[in-house]
């Protein structure tokens, strides 16, 4: 059962509040459970990444929150609505941009989707040309809006879609996989550009993501889900904080090390001036490995660093209750 | 209704940006509808009259047909696409709109080879009908009733995809009203005939709304129009509770 007045109704409040979310797709035996008993709390202007292995109902999760999809059971309001019982009040005040979704019409100019769109929105022609212009210099993409969209290259034409989904001003912004297919410029371009409509707007980010890159560069939150559950919850640099028992350190050296021998320590890479370690500190915290390195060896260099995310989320996705080998 | 027209417009010249296409299409229909009227002439030159239907009658039914027909599946064209849109999750990009989903997916496609259809079939009146101002009217009404049942059936047809998951049996119904429409309906007796008067509504679609044109009637047009608004509300009806059910797709893609 679905209940809508169990979350307050604020203008002011949290961007999203869902609690207790379910969506179940088929009935009897057979039925799928996407998302169950999801609950996630999204503050206005922040820029959460929403991520998981395939198949762990971030994709249903937007769309209940987006109020494509009704949930089976649980309550959610985005930004102080109702999505599946409100979804058109809801739609002037989110936008949506998928990776693998474009709503550009191919044989047209983007110009000519952006005036269909405003109409849509009901902007005025003032308010209109204002945006596009607008957009158009943040995202440095006015050149591109007189072209045929087929004509485009991805990169181009997601500039395009995000100048679409930004032309009502939106408050929340709903991402799916928005750097799929994009070359590496590309992709740094996108990441830039949504910091800083975040900063500059203060438009609330909501992403979802494989690519740990996006993460590291556009997120300041991450939440992980799994079989449609939230397993983890926290800052990008907690993440890395809390989940990492392992340290990489790297030693520049000035004669080859000698061999080095402490519990949870193993060497990962040995050169003539280089040694790279890792380090378990559960078994050995790093200042005891640093002593035993400096004390040991003639050091030119060193750092200490921590394993890629992609590495950290890996983790996540296999403490137990997650399914084995499930990763990014 | 600004946004619709806005829709429907950027629709009509996304299918007049392959110009080539356009008219290329367009031709072959005429040709298409050609083949099918001069079936009905030689027919009726060794036939007198099909139970009560000569051979103007039976024009003017074709005419209302592809005339209506034309419209529904050329402006409207994403009427017959709405159980493919269910089906493989199409109206997620409708649904994240600030729209009301059915209005708008129904005019975010122009299929510009049923345009054809309405050149023919305003054409064929126009030449064999005999049009004064009083028929012209009639022809535009009944027309326009006929159109709103065939719509109105393929939404119905169309929704069903929302409760059984399947795109094939509106498929079959979108052809089965199309080939009972083509014919005189009083050609067609007992329950059959029943049939097209019911749960395929072909009798409305062309025979009925040409019946008016050549005998009109306040019954006659009271009986179109009653039908008419009662298939568009339990289109509305039943695409809106299908709505409920929609179970979206994995694959994001413009509805049209």
């Amino acid at each position: 059962m679905v209940v809508m007045s169990a979350l307050p109704d604020s203008p002011t409040g949290p961007a999203i509040q869902a609690r207790g979310l379910v969506r179940r797709f088929g009935s009897g035996p057979a039925a799928v459970e996407a998302v169950a008993d999801l609950t996630v709390t999204v503050e206005q202007g922040e820029r959460l990444a929403f991520i998981g292995p395939n198949g762990a109902g971030k994709s249903t999760s937007i769309k209940i929150l987006t109020g494509i999809l009704r949930p089976n059971a649980g309550h959610a309001r985005v930004l102080g609505l109702v999505p599946w019982q409100e979804r058109r009040q809801l739609a002037r005040r989110i936008g949506t941009l998928f990776g693998q979704r474009s709503q550009l019409w191919f044989e047209l100019t983007a110009r000519q989707t952006f005036h269909m769109l405003a109409a849509i929105y009901g902007l005025d022609r003032g308010t209109q040309v204002r945006r596009v212009a607008e957009l158009g210099e943040l995202l440095d993409a006015a050149d591109l809006f007189d072209a045929p969209v087929r004509t485009l290259s991805l990169g181009q034409r997601m500039r395009c879609e995000l100048t679409a989904c930004l032309l009502h001003e939106p408050q929340l912004l709903f991402l799916d996989e928005p750097t799929i297919g994009l070359d590496l410029l590309a992709k740094q371009r996108l990441r830039e550009l949504l910091v800083q409509l975040n900063e500059v707007a203060g438009t609330t980010i909501f992403l979802t993501s494989h690519d740990v890159a996006d993460i590291e560069h556009v997120a300041d939150r991450v939440v992980v889900v799994n079989a449609g559950q939230v397993i983890y919850d926290d800052t990008v640099p907690a993440l890395r904080r809390n989940l990492l028992s392992t340290k990489l350190i790297d030693v520049g050296l000035e004669h080859p090390a000698a061999p080095l021998s402490l519990p949870g320590v193993s060497v990962l890479d040995q050169g003539e001036t280089t040694l790279r370690l890792a380090v378990d500190t559960t078994a050995t915290s790093v200042r005891e490995v640093l002593d035993a390195v400096l004390i040991g060896c003639a050091v030119s260099d060193i750092s200490v660093t921590d394993p890629p995310l992609e590495q950290v989320i890996s983790r996540i996705y296999q403490q137990p209750g997650t399914p084995a080998g499930a990763g990014p | 209704m600004r946004g619709l027209l806005a829709v429907l417009r950027t629709a009509l010249a996304d299918a007049l940006a392959r110009r080539g296409a356009f008219w290329a299409q367009i031709v072959m229909m005429v040709l298409n509808d050609l083949v099918l009227i001069a079936f009905w002439l030689i027919f009726f030159s060794r036939v007198d009259t099909v139970r009560g239907w000569d051979g103007q009658r039976v024009l003017v039914l074709f005419a209302v047909l592809a005339t209506g027909a034309g419209l529904v599946l050329g402006l409207l064209s994403n009427c017959r696409r709405i159980p493919e849109a269910i089906v493989r999750g199409r109206l997620d990009e409708t649904l994240t709109l600030p729209v009301r989903p059915l209005p708008h997916l129904l005019v975010s496609r122009v299929d510009t080879i049923n345009l054809g259809d309405v050149v023919v079939g305003v054409s064929l009146f126009a030449l064999v009908a005999h049009p004064t101002p009083s028929r012209v009217a009639l022809f535009v009404i009944g027309t326009l009733l006929g159109a709103v049942v065939f719509a109105s059936f393929l939404i119905i047809a169309g929704s069903l995809a929302f409760f059984v998951n399947r795109d094939e049996p509106a498929g079959l119904a979108l052809h089965a009203v199309l080939l009972f429409s083509s014919y005189p309906v009083d050609i067609f007796t007992g329950p059959a005939k029943l049939l097209l008067y019911t749960v395929v509504p072909a009798a409305f679609v062309a025979a009925v709304p040409a019946r008016l044109v050549e005998q009109p009637s306040a019954a006659g047009a009271g009986l179109i129009l009653a039908v008419a608004a009662g298939f568009a509300v339990a289109a509305w009806a039943v695409f809106t509770l299908g709505l409920r059910r929609y179970s979206s797709g994995s694959v994001w893609t413009r509805a049209a």
